[in-house]
């Protein structure tokens, strides 16, 4: 018997997960790619016609402004990252009823984006929301009326977004702050250094880390943003607040262009690698970091 | 009062504990009005929408969204459960709860019981390309869905599961593979390698390891994966609205459907019953195991 179990078990029992992952990631995402060269409509089509696709998107204005949008919501959900960390240092220093404030601005992550959007386009509804309570306290010419002006509509979204996401910043930032090298931070305080000095000259530095890999884990996630666009808005009014992630689901299911759905979605893909990278490399030197 | 002064600064060495400082210094209340001004930002919205739920349309009408109901009524919820239209479908939110539950159950034993093995198997034996397969892992666990979202539906239209709640299932089951495999990796690395030796050098089996050490001693991460995963297949939406029929979508989607919906009067009390109904079994679920969600969350976020 030529046969080591011992050897090839392991290999048996991962090698499910391995086909699956080959067959569910890798291939389908070759298959993608590949249909983005192709002029594929409902079905499949075998003819390759080049960057045609990718040529006819960078001259969609719609796709454009997709593009606009995901760098405004990108840079409008930083707001979270902010929030969430100046949330983490006070809970981390207010210890009266921290459990009580942590609970709180936790409980947003818990529900479905199609609920906040929801209850986000409650808010803002005209006469019946925010904006009527406004109006009867003597403020008239207040709106909050976001959703309906194309000029406002992706603010309307980023606050509904800032409003699920901070926790999730908040708590990464919190065992960030649990990690720091408390030796430092308590000799400053003996020293009677100001708070706010602490925290502009030791703590954010030290914190780099964690500030970054939040930074790439939001981009990450505004690349893949489409259940808050369309429990809000549905990339309304005119198109407005459409994104990439709606624009391509869009492309394939309203227009039935798989080609053009394909080029869309490979170059989310290559957003996202892009983003990853960075990750990886910090992933990496944490582990070799903690390593030593 | 005297527990703000003696519990003061808790990551402090007994030395600065001691040290007296006033009771109530400016600091302190500046950061305790922008906790309380952030939580009335966090926990308002939650409040409308509860007392809006409780209201009549006539009260609604009246434009206070802040104000208490008067008088309160539960029409809206038994409505929203029962009767409430999706679509041509009226028969409430109730059917989108069940589907979630079909959903939920077999994508839980799926999921859990592949990507547990694999997790052990590339953390603790020897297998040939596990750095490879574990990078490539990563990476799928970062790939936005719509990506492989065709190359799915005809893999799940060749399966003849596309548009069944297995269907959904099995697509979610695909989906959380590789986050669940590196969390799952990760956690069994940590495990005590005394343990693990010495269940080598007596059986050596891949299995026996598994079933009488491993899996025993994985309490405390199913826990946390079991939220994660929960919460997650509960609040999505995207795979639900794209795998599933008119009769086997998601509550999520249900719930979009009914808002959409435009026949008849609008009854927004009515929608805020629905949206509460969605998000009340992962609000649960939050509220009772608060520190194993926080874990799952950020479990999944950087160890991912």
């Amino acid at each position: 018997m030529g046969i080591r179990w011992s050897r090839v078990t392991p290999h048996l029992a991962v090698a499910p997960a391995a086909l699956m992952t080959l067959v569910f990631f890798i291939g389908a995402i070759a298959w993608t790619v590949y249909l983005s060269f192709t002029a594929s409509r409902r079905f499949p089509d075998y003819e390759l016609v080049g960057w045609k696709q990718y040529w006819r998107l960078f001259h969609d204005a719609s796709w454009l402004l997709s593009l606009q949008n995901l760098v405004i919501f990108a840079i409008g959900s930083l707001f979270s990252i902010i929030l969430g960390f100046i949330l983490a240092a006070m809970i981390d220093k207010e210890v009266h009823g921290e459990g009580i404030f942590r609970t709180i601005f936790l409980y947003p992550l818990a529900i479905s984006l199609i609920v906040t959007g929801l209850v986000w386009r409650w808010l803002f509804n005209p006469g019946l929301g925010v904006e009527n309570v406004l109006h009867s306290l003597g403020w008239q010419s207040a709106s909050f009326n976001w959703l309906a002006s194309q000029d406002t509509v992706m603010f309307g979204v980023i606050l509904a977004a800032v409003w699920q996401s901070t926790g999730f910043f908040m708590a990464l930032m919190l065992s960030g702050l649990k990690s720091i090298n408390t030796e430092i931070w308590q000799a400053a305080r003996l020293d009677g250094v100001p708070f706010w000095r602490l925290y502009i000259e030791v703590i954010i530095p030290m914190m780099k880390l964690t500030f970054f890999t939040c930074i790439i884990l939001l981009c990450i996630g505004v690349v893949k943003a489409y259940d808050i666009i369309v429990a809000m808005t549905n990339a309304g009014p005119g198109g407005a607040s459409i994104m990439p992630a709606y624009f391509v689901i869009d492309a394939y299911w309203q227009k039935q262009n798989l080609g053009y759905a394909s080029a869309g979605a490979t170059i989310m893909l290559l957003t996202t690698l892009v983003l990853f990278l960075p990750l990886v490399l910090v992933t990496v030197w944490r582990q070799k970091r903690s390593a030593t | 009062m005297t527990a703000i002064s003696s519990n003061a600064g808790t990551s402090a060495p007994s030395a600065v504990k001691a040290r007296r400082r006033p009771l109530i210094r400016p600091s302190r209340v500046v950061i305790f009005v922008f906790l309380l001004m952030a939580a009335a930002f966090f926990a308002v919205p939650l409040y409308v929408v509860i007392v809006t739920s409780f209201k009549t349309m006539d009260q609604i009408r009246l434009g206070q969204i802040f104000s208490l109901p008067s008088p309160w009524t539960t029409e809206a919820w038994s409505y929203a459960w029962t009767q409430a239209c999706s679509g041509m479908n009226c028969n409430g939110v109730r059917v989108g709860f069940v589907n979630s539950l079909y959903i939920l159950a077999p994508s839980l034993v799926l999921t859990i019981s592949l990507s547990i093995v694999t997790g052990y198997g590339l953390a603790l034996w020897n297998v040939k390309w596990a750095n490879g397969f574990l990078f490539v892992l990563f990476i799928c666990a970062f790939v936005p869905f719509q990506i492989i979202m065709y190359p799915l539906i005809k893999i799940a239209g060749g399966l003849h599961i596309y548009g069944t709640t297995f269907g959904i299932a099995v697509i979610h089951s695909v989906l959380s593979l590789p986050f669940l495999t590196l969390i799952f990796r990760n956690y069994f690395r940590g495990l005590p390698p005394q343990i693990i030796a010495a269940a080598m050098i007596d059986s050596g089996s891949f299995w026996r390891i598994f079933f009488e050490i491993v899996l025993p001693m994985s309490g405390n991460i199913m826990v946390v994966v079991l939220i994660l995963m929960i919460t997650g297949i509960w609040n999505d939406f995207l795979v639900g609205l794209t795998f599933g029929a008119q009769d086997t979508q998601p509550m999520t989607v249900v719930l979009n459907n009914i808002t959409v919906t435009t026949t008849g009067a609008k009854n927004y009390a009515v929608d805020m019953a629905s949206a509460l109904l969605t998000a009340l079994p992962p609000l649960v679920i939050y509220f009772v195991l608060g520190k194993f969600f926080v874990q799952g969350i950020t479990a999944g976020a950087i160890k991912g």
